[in-house]
């Protein structure tokens, strides 16, 4: 092989261990020895030093953010409890626990689950819709705006590039931030201070989004002091795809096409470098910016030519750039590619930065050859670049040539199959959770609690960051994120749907898109903490009118460095609650990414993130005309309590704020839970409810003076109604009753505030028959928020507008 | 020919970008600025005439309603001359107060999707030359500032010196 002076030979024979390690650092490569030694053995056998191309190709198809290796590989977990070790082996943790769940539901609506860019469940016999996402923390952490801008626009191409295309609908985003107030003294050196972070992301979230016309619709804002140097933020875009375009097939002969923006210096290494730890030397080049308006082009000049059958496949250019888009289409064909012939923003690029540039805004197709010339007229028209760069061959090769001379040439087997696989060990001691003492509060003082959770990061409102987003645009958000009585008085939404009308004519069914995330839980118990994600976001789902029944989930990790085998000890805890709560609500996972490593430095110290759990859920409603929304709707209705309350104020906001020690993380109770939801939507498809909220931060008392100022309402709640676990239930073991307040904080799963009309309420009662519920209070004209009890002489009154503006004004820059 | 365009808010209208940086310096507790104005500048290259750059500045870049500009001739490396002044922009206005300019630009090889857009934009006009834009931001703060304080608001809030490089004057 001849190389030019823009492509140098890198000279691995010969290599030590230790000159092999010191050139995987040097590079930026994130490969780990085993690998060099790999690499090194793979050019011995054809007998000659790699280029740099393929080094940098290898290290990019190889990354932890393309092949995951931590979670498809092999996990020796020991886990202690009471003293006593039980080990256990994984050899694929992923396989045999996320996408067994999915593999043992085969659920026959379940269309395309974990093979492609998205996640495809059947929205009707025509038409599918796909669900994806990603994470972007890393980028963030160094440039917000474009961090986070670059977060939507990688997704939004990421259901462009499942099956043929997916239109897209609708966007999430989910943050985790450190705390906004933080004095700028302490915040470490090298790194933004939140607010700035905070700002920058919403921004760029705001400018991608809206510029781009998909409405953001849905998410949540975590705050945690664990995020400071390590911001996570999460981009979910959903799109409409008919069932006849899911499948990619590609033939040798076909011509690869790259079409949109052109390729520069941008986000070199992106792949390899958020499979490293941050510090403040992080690398400049990783940073992407995006471009809204050519990505929106591209858009939607490829649904065109779908539409007109012009290409066999498609893919985004994401982390790896051409590199893995190329790569992973030609996988079982082979493929040639003219690094010369890629179009560039300017000159001076190397052959190996081409091809592993992570610039925006690019998608590259296969084309049969006679449909060339249609395909790149459909994209000159509205001004979008196409070039062809190369074919699918036959050989199973990747062959990338510059300048006439061939730069790299490898075996597709050895570049996607050849990565070894890592043993890891991971290592988890069972915590014991034991109930808290007694919490004794006098009226007022879980008066002045019920304020203090109203107005904490993890309770209040994000209208400011809500309504910098267009959630409207395309005219078919029909449950928005804020609802309420009028622009003025809102209140938090539990789940967003889309009325797609405008793509599949004549439908009612809607998609409803929502989250669950609680990295608190996670200090103490990850297991709890996954279950209860995935109930929470359901529980969202089902609160404004979802099928349980037709449910699909999505997960992130967001974790710390899984070489440390506590860490990975806590991922595997959470896998497993994601295997076991996946089976027993038979809500499949159709697709999910990890983000391990997230662990950075300050003056030589290693910390790593809260173990975070994101689970997204995306589920179909028949019709869409059925669905719910949280605020109070009439006086004089009637308030139900659905769902048993526990002693589980363990990881809650109200423990945090009152430095109650101890505690029971919520656990799930999936046979009670999944009951309860199945029963509401009978309830909503009759149309026996006016209001549902979800019960989860802060517990039955925010949830209910959420639905009451939101209205601009009045409620009143007897604390006595409300249904409690005996106190000599295992799990929650106390030996005495709940006092109220923990009755009215505790943040137990599977409960669900309900508002119905008296008329309604044989029937509704009729359809809950056999669940544990109770009727609590009633709407009031009075815009009083009362809770009482009678038996412990307590009683809780505030004017729903103080509590409102409790809610509303810590987040108000 | 090289040119620079600042765009000034009027007066009579916010200068609202100037006010959320600000609210973010008071944020940070530094003290002894008491106003903030935004200008954003472009850098226009190419074979422009004066008058083609100030087509370019009316129709492209200001909102007629509540901005104005000034052009200056980029003679060497920093911009010097004024040669143009569109009405009731008064940079003397500021000769008797006492302020600070921080001014922000991408580094070289960052994308500037803002730039590659004013270039598309002035195409669109039918000036059909090749040219290159750079988009830069201009802060005028007020008060008494020290130097430290000045590298500070920099640093922490106006430029992010991964991907942008600023100059205090």
């Amino acid at each position: 092989m001849k190389c030019t002076a823009r492509c140098e030979t890198i000279k691995i024979l010969n290599l030590s261990d230790e000159e092999l390690f010191e050139l995987s650092r040097k590079n930026v490569l994130s490969m780990s020895l085993e690998e060099m030694r790999v690499i090194q053995n793979y050019f011995k056998k054809l007998k000659r030093e790699p280029t740099d191309v393929e080094i940098e190709t290898i290290a990019q198809t190889w990354s932890e953010h393309c092949k995951h290796k931590t979670l498809t590989g092999a996990v020796e977990y020991t886990e202690e409890k009471d003293g006593e070790k039980t080990k256990r082996t994984y050899n694929n943790l992923l396989g045999e626990t996320i996408f067994k769940a999915s593999v043992e539901l085969d659920k026959p609506w379940c269309l395309s689950i974990f093979k492609d860019n998205a996640g495809i469940i059947e929205f009707d016999s025509e038409n599918g819709v796909a669900f994806k996402v990603e994470t972007h923390n890393h980028p963030s952490a160094l440039e917000p705006y474009g961090g986070s801008a670059t977060g939507v626009g990688g997704v939004i191409r990421d259901i462009l590039g499942v099956g043929l295309g997916a239109k897209p609908l609708a966007s999430t985003d989910v943050f985790c931030f450190g705390d906004p107030d933080i004095e700028i003294s302490k915040v470490p050196e090298g790194v933004h201070h939140p607010k700035r972070i905070i700002k920058g992301v919403v921004s760029g979230v705001r400018d991608y989004g809206n510029r781009i016309g998909i409405p953001t619709v849905n998410g949540t804002v975590y705050f945690d002091d664990g995020y400071i140097s390590n911001p996570l933020v999460y981009c979910g875009t959903m799109g409409i795809i008919p069932k006849n375009k899911i499948d990619k097939k590609i033939e040798s002969g076909d011509l690869v096409l790259v079409v949109g923006g052109k390729t520069g210096r941008d986000g070199i290494h992106g792949a390899t470098f958020s499979s490293i730890q941050l510090d403040k030397e992080s690398d400049v080049s990783a940073v992407q910016i995006g471009n809204p308006i050519i990505e929106k082009k591209v858009l939607d000049t490829m649904i065109k030519a779908r539409d007109l059958n012009l290409y066999r496949a498609v893919t985004d250019c994401g982390a790896g750039g051409l590199s893995s888009a190329v790569g992973e289409l030609g996988e079982k064909t082979g493929a040639v590619v003219y690094l010369d012939k890629v179009p560039l923003k300017y000159n001076g690029l190397c052959p190996w930065e081409i091809w592993i540039s992570e610039a925006q805004e690019r998608m590259v197709f296969a084309v049969p050859p006679r449909n060339i010339e249609k395909i790149i007229e459909i994209f000159e028209k509205e001004n979008v670049e196409a070039v062809c760069i190369g074919e699918f061959t036959d050989d199973k090769k990747l062959t990338l040539m510059y300048d006439n001379d061939i730069v790299a040439s490898m075996d597709m087997e050895f570049l996607h199959n050849g990565v070894p696989k890592p043993i890891k060990s991971a290592f988890y001691k069972m915590k014991e959770e034991k109930v808290q003492k007694p919490v004794e509060m006098s009226s007022f003082e879980v008066s002045n609690s019920l304020n203090s959770l109203l107005a904490d990061l993890n309770i209040c409102s994000k209208e400011w960051i809500v309504r910098q987003y267009d959630h409207e645009v395309q005219g078919q958000t029909v449950i928005k994120p804020l609802q309420g009585n009028n622009i003025e008085i809102s209140g938090p939404g539990d789940a967003a749907v889309i009325f797609p009308y405008t793509v599949v004519k004549g439908t009612k069914k809607g998609i409803v898109l929502s989250n669950g995330l609680n990295p608190q839980y996670g200090k103490i118990n990850p297991y709890n903490m996954a279950a209860s994600a995935i109930e929470e976001s359901l529980r969202n789902a089902v609160a404004v009118g979802a099928d349980i029944r037709r449910i699909s989930i999505l997960d992130n990790f967001c974790w710390g460095n899984p070489n440390h085998p506590e860490i990975l000890g806590s991922l595997v805890q959470a896998m497993e609650a994601c295997y076991d709560i996946s089976k027993a609500f038979e809500v499949p996972f159709i697709s999910g990414k990890d983000s391990l490593h997230n662990e950075y430095s300050i003056n030589g110290k290693k910390y790593s993130i809260p173990s975070t759990l994101l689970i997204s859920a995306m589920g179909i409603i028949e019709n869409v005309e059925n669905t719910v929304t949280m605020s109070l709707k009439k006086d004089g209705n009637k308030i139900f309590v659905l769902g048993i309350t526990r002693n589980e104020l363990g990881g809650s906001v109200f423990s945090k704020i009152r430095n109650i020690e101890g505690g029971i993380v919520p656990g799930v109770y999936h046979r009670e839970s999944k009951d309860i939801m199945e029963k509401i939507y009978s309830a909503m498809s009759e149309n026996l409810i006016e209001a549902c909220h979800d019960c989860s931060e802060g517990g039955i008392v925010v949830a209910v003076s959420e639905m009451a100022f939101s209205a601009n309402k009045g409620v009143k709640v007897d604390i006595d109604a409300i249904k409690i676990y005996s106190y000599l239930e295992e799990r929650c073991r106390s030996g005495r009753e709940m006092t109220p307040a923990e009755i009215l904080f505790s943040e137990s799963n599977g409960r669900f505030i309900v508002e119905v009309e008296p008329d309604n309420e044989e029937k509704f009662k009729k359809i809950l028959d056999g669940s544990i519920f109770s009727e609590v209070g009633y709407v009031s004209d009075d815009k009083e928020v009362i809770f009482e009890s009678k038996k412990n002489n307590v009683k809780i009154r505030q004017n729903s507008e103080i509590l409102l503006n409790s809610w509303r004004n810590t987040i108000n820059w | 020919m090289m040119f620079e365009i600042e765009i000034f808010t009027k007066k009579g209208f916010k200068n609202l970008r100037g006010e959320h940086i600000l609210s973010d310096i008071c944020g940070l507790s530094i003290e002894n600025i008491t106003r903030v104005e935004y200008s954003p500048l472009y850098v226009v290259d190419g074979d422009m005439s004066f008058s083609e750059t100030e087509m370019i500045a009316s129709e492209v870049l200001i909102d007629k309603i509540t901005e104005s500009y000034v052009i200056r001739q980029c003679d060497t490396e920093c911009c010097s001359r004024v040669i143009s002044e569109s009405f009731d922009v008064k940079e003397t206005d500021r000769l008797n107060l006492d302020f600070s300019v921080i001014e922000v630009w991408y580094k070289k090889g960052v994308t500037d999707t803002v730039s590659e857009s004013v270039v598309k934009a002035v195409k669109d006009l039918g000036l059909i030359k090749e040219i290159k834009v750079k988009n830069g931001h201009k802060y005028y703060l007020y008060g008494e500032i020290l130097q430290v304080t000045l590298n500070n608001v920099a640093t922490r809030l106006l430029a992010n010196t991964l991907i942008q490089e600023y100059k205090i004057h």
